[in-house]
């Protein structure tokens, strides 16, 4: 259409069920939006986004010759993109949708304040209504996709990623910090739930890795320099023990840089007794020969596991999560060691073998008469020394009886946490954190792999604590993100970036200086030079458009003008023609 | 494009860019999108009329309340317009011959009477209708008529007759003005050529009834935690409101019983379903969250509470804190039904401090654990696997190739491998994807 065309405006309240409707009057909202200027059509729907709610809005959009579509639903996070294909099926540019949040910005915020809270709503509706009239009409863009995939991290996750993306016929560079493959896993003994040999699993993914020639292995090495945007990012990797770099263009990475146990400081008497460590050494050494104590050489007949060591601790950063492998680790672990000790004990909080056969390898330590106590969750054990003894001190809480044991070594089953250099990861690939640390994925629930950064895929415990399987599991899966996109060799991009007027530019630099991601340089074929905006590169922040101080800067799709009349109309609500009830 | 009115030659479609994915809930979804996404033709064949699964029933999920509609609809839309995923609803694998990157695949398409070409989803037919029968997708706590779909979200959004119950009055046939509805239509079996398959059929919930102690099948209010999902849900048989099925009140304490048919060797099912602690905590939550101040005490009896993923131990500290939810670890004993209001009272035991408990609700749930849905043995029968001991599809290398079966070509996802919860299933989804889109490339080689 073009932008000198009228107005037409329809607007399309959604119930979302009771999500909306059981706290905003939608129908009110609805009837009023029908007297606000240039509307020509409102109405309220049970599920706009299901498919009959989507065919409302195509089959009004012809009914009304809508040129302007507003949806007051839920945050656009989720269904933008679903609202956006509604309307360009229906004929009309993407950028002529707008979406109003009455879900997250109404109901769910103000749910006990359903009056105000339907006032709120009327004046979003309003405000957007304002807006929509001033929408234009932007050119969708699409960019190319490099056939080659970064994958960050060479442990069982980017191994497993790594052989995927290669048999599947895409490049892969996989860089690994150590110099070995592997990761933790070339650590441990056996593992559960089959209890195959941990090195058995790696030399099988390592042994695929190397046989497929689009696979380019960097061991010592780091990504230092990352660039660009999606399809399209210029990577530098540098090896570590000889200096050199590497430089890169890939489509899509995957950050798969796992975590570290957790080193427990300060907890149980660590690091007083030699005979106290973590599961993690314990493996080790199990991996490497028998499990001996580190005092005398011996192997040890009283073995004692303790769970949930800096995990599980409300209001303690970092460490409030429950890290997911250790309570099958421990399990496993007791089990092993209770063919050559005499006692082996348990103490837990929650016994959490959530697994495929996690409960049976809890079964087999009972049967083998591994001991297993459960401990308070606000009343852990205590451990002191005495004449280089340890001493246990706990309540079992089943039988409400006070213990004491004193085991010739101690295990403490440690936390999953980020690993060093997880801040600095984040910086380079702008990715963002949850409580625990870990990365953030694009959704919680159905969108784990992805991530706010287009292109970039997140997988195994560097986006959460997990074991192997699930590990492998999302490896996979984020490798299929990957090779989708690589397997389209173009993806779209949005348009709503920031646009530089050439005659209004002073040439400050102000801009350049401004902008977060690097994305707008000085452009040296005019003169004087004037700023210019790579237009794949910018996330449209506005950023620029705030700091300019000619004005020279348009932000797309969020004009002075756009917001402008959001204020106005918010400030001076509209005569309502025909009075409303 | 699966949209009413093509006609896919299915017979001719070429196996070397064909998958199969067998399932229509979040796991296949996934692994259709993510195939089909790469450029691949896919057949997603699903049994029941609609895609969407189990999730399409629930109402809210943890650890982030986030309502499933709300997110799943999309995901509905996405398969249903994909040019390149071909939907079979209400149709079945009955068979499978040939091998990796060479399957021809049996399939039955059930008479659904409707033509998908013609209906529009209109629903001028239902009032027509003359036969009211319980509708499934509600727990069977609402009623359909015989021409139906189970959700207004129903994808794709065609009806279904359902042959045991149509009386063939013809009501429908008349009132439908796209003449879209054929009472003779007949099942039909055909022949589809694919190189690669994802097993994606999902589970079902272990039958409460089973303990005749707890009560369900027994009792009126005593229900199941599916019943109590359709139970809150605003498209719903009660629109959401929280009701005894006793009477129809508002129950102001509400007891959770988790466990209900796992980790229990004595009735087969040794494991842990994964998920059950975690929809117990949040339908705890969500008692309190619907009815803030009228419920006064919700109580959660368990074992031990397994909040392992992402945000779940977060969201089960909220859970006590924030919601007041107390949580009880004692397996309940036994319960009855007091006669002359009809609530529950709870025998257990407070296994931390040794306290015997009769508690009284108003309302008591059972927490019901996943079972291999049935058929899963046949299906995989019909491939050449052996489901496991736990009637699941067997995986050898779970470390590193966790949804690779034993046939080549042959692929699980979700929790036809074992339960899993809804982001761990949607990552096998995609992995499975990965592994069935390699064996395409390369033309039957992994």
């Amino acid at each position: 259409m073009a932008s000198d065309e009228e107005p037409r405006i329809g607007v399309f309240v959604c119930h979302c069920g009771h999500n909306i409707a059981g706290t905003v009057d939608v129908e009110r909202v609805a009837r009023n939006a029908q007297h606000f200027p240039n509307v020509e059509h409102s109405s309220d729907f049970m599920f706009m986004c299901s498919d009959s709610g989507q065919e409302l809005i195509k089959d009004m959009i012809q009914l009304n010759k809508l040129n302007r579509v507003i949806v007051a639903s839920c945050s656009p996070r989720m269904h933008e993109p679903t609202f956006r294909r509604v309307v360009e099926e229906a004929g009309l540019n993407r950028y002529l949708f707008e979406q109003v949040n009455l879900r997250e910005h109404c109901s769910w915020c103000h749910a006990r304040e359903p009056e105000k809270a339907t006032t709120k709503a009327e004046d979003l509706v309003r405000m957007a209504v304002a807006r929509a009239a001033l929408l234009e009409p932007l050119e969708v863009k699409t960019v190319e996709v490099t056939p080659h995939a970064l994958v960050v991290g060479g442990g069982i996750t980017g191994l497993r990623a790594a052989v995927d993306i290669g048999s599947r016929g895409f490049k892969v560079t996989l860089v690994e910090k150590e110099s070995e493959l592997g990761g933790h896993l070339r650590h441990l003994s056996t593992i559960y739930p089959n209890k195959e040999r941990a090195v058995d699993v790696i030399d099988r993914m390592l042994i695929a890795a190397k046989a497929i020639e689009g696979i380019e292995l960097m061991t010592d090495s780091v990504v230092v320099d990352f660039d660009g945007h999606i399809g399209n990012f210029e990577i530098q990797v540098k090896n570590m023990k000889t200096g050199k770099t590497a430089k890169r263009t890939v489509g899509t990475v995957i950050v798969a840089t796992g975590f570290e146990p957790f080193e427990p400081n300060g907890y149980y008497e660590y690091g007083n007794n030699p005979n106290i460590i973590t599961l993690a050494e314990y493996e080790t050494m199990r991996s490497t020969g028998s499990v001996l104590r580190i005092s005398d050489g011996r192997p040890p007949k009283q073995v004692m596991f303790i769970g949930c060591v800096g995990s599980r601790e409300e209001g303690v950063k970092g460490h409030e999560h429950c890290s997911r492998y250790c309570c099958t680790a421990m399990t496993k672990a007791s089990s092993d060691i209770k063919d050559e000790a005499d006692e082996v004990m348990v103490l837990y909080d929650d016994l959490r073998t959530f697994g495929r056969g996690h409960e049976e390898i809890h079964r087999e330590a009972r049967q083998k008469h591994v001991m297993f106590s459960k401990f308070a969750h606000s009343k852990k054990p205590t451990v002191s020394i005495k004449d280089e003894k340890i001493i246990v001190k706990w309540k079992d809480v089943l039988s409400g009886t006070y213990c004491e044991f004193e085991p010739d070594m101690l295990i403490l089953a440690t936390a999953m946490v980020p690993p060093q250099g997880t801040d600095e990861v984040a910086k380079l690939f702008s990715l963002t954190r949850s409580g625990d640390g870990f990365f953030n994925e694009e959704h919680i629930k159905l969108a784990p792999l992805t991530t706010h950064t287009a292109g970039i895929m997140i997988a195994g415990t560097a986006q959460s604590a997990k074991d192997a399987t699930d590990s492998t599991t999302q490896a996979s899966g984020a490798a299929a993100k990957a090779t989708s996109l690589m397997a389209r060799k173009n993806v779209e991009i949005e348009s709503t970036v920031s646009w530089v007027d050439d005659t209004l530019c002073s040439s400050c630099h102000t801009c350049v200086q401004a902008c977060p991601y690097g994305a707008i340089e000085m452009s040296t074929t005019k003169d004087p030079p004037v700023a210019f905006v790579t237009e794949a590169k910018c996330h449209g922040c506005g950023t620029c458009a705030a700091a300019c101080p000619s004005h020279a800067i348009t932000m797309r799709h969020s004009t002075d003008q756009q917001i402008m009349s959001m204020v106005e109309a918010f400030l001076i609500p509209p005569t309502i023609k025909g009075g409303s009830e | 494009m699966t949209v009413a009115g093509d006609k896919v030659d299915y017979a001719s479609m070429r196996p070397t860019e064909t998958a199969l994915v067998i399932g229509g809930g979040v796991a296949g979804m996934q692994a259709a999108l993510d195939i089909a996404d790469q450029g691949f033709q896919v057949v997603l064949v699903e049994k029941t009329p609609s895609i969407g699964g189990v999730m399409a029933m629930l109402d809210k999920t943890f650890p982030t309340l986030d309502c499933s509609a709300c997110i799943l609809t999309p995901r509905l839309s996405e398969v249903s317009r994909h040019p390149n995923i071909n939907l079979l609803t209400y149709s079945e694998v009955t068979g499978i011959t040939g091998e990796a990157g060479d399957f021809r695949v049996k399939v039955l398409k059930k008479a659904r009477k409707v033509l998908e070409d013609k209906c529009s989803g209109c629903g001028e037919c239902v009032p027509h209708c003359p036969v009211q029968v319980k509708n499934e997708f509600d727990q069977n706590l609402g009623y359909r008529k015989a021409i139906y779909i189970g959700f207004p979200q129903n994808t794709p959004l065609v009806y279904t007759i359902d042959e045991e119950n149509c009386i063939k009055c013809e009501l429908c046939v008349k009132s439908c003005d796209r003449e879209a509805i054929d009472l003779t239509m007949e099942d039909e079996e055909i022949e589809i050529p694919v190189g690669a398959v994802v097993i994606a059929t999902g589970y079902e919930l272990f039958d409460v009834s089973q303990y005749h102690r707890l009560g369900y099948g027994r009792f009126k209010n005593v229900i199941n935690a599916l019943e109590y999902e359709r139970l809150i849900n605003a498209s719903g048989p009660t629109s959401g409101n929280l009701m005894r099925l006793s009477d129809g009140k508002i129950p102001k304490s509400i007891g959770f019983v988790q466990c209900v048919g796992a980790r229990d060797v004595q009735k087969g099912v040794p494991y842990c379903s994964r998920v059950c602690c975690m929809y117990g905590i949040k339908n705890a939550a969500m008692a309190k969250e619907l009815r803030h101040d009228d419920v006064k005490n919700v109580t959660v009896y368990y074992a031990d509470i397994r909040a392992y993923g992402k945000g779940f131990e977060e969201f089960y500290n909220m859970a006590k804190e924030r919601f007041g939810i107390k949580f009880i670890r004692g397996r309940v004993g036994e319960v009855e039904e007091i006669p002359k209001n009809k609530n529950i009272r709870v025998w257990a035991e407070n296994t931390e401090t040794g306290d015997f408990l009769k508690n009284e609700h108003e309302l008591l749930v059972l927490c019901p654990g996943i079972l291999p849905p049935k058929g899963l043995k046949e299906l995989a029968g019909n491939f050449g696997i052996e489901v496991s001991v736990d009637g699941f599809i067997p995986i050898q290398y779970p470390a590193s190739n966790p949804v690779d079966t034993a046939i080549p070509g042959v692929f699980v996802a979700g929790c036809a491998e074992a339960p899993k919860d809804i982001p761990d299933s949607v990552a096998a989804g995609s992995a499975a994807a990965m592994r069935a889109s390699i064996v395409l490339a390369r033309g039957g080689e992994l």
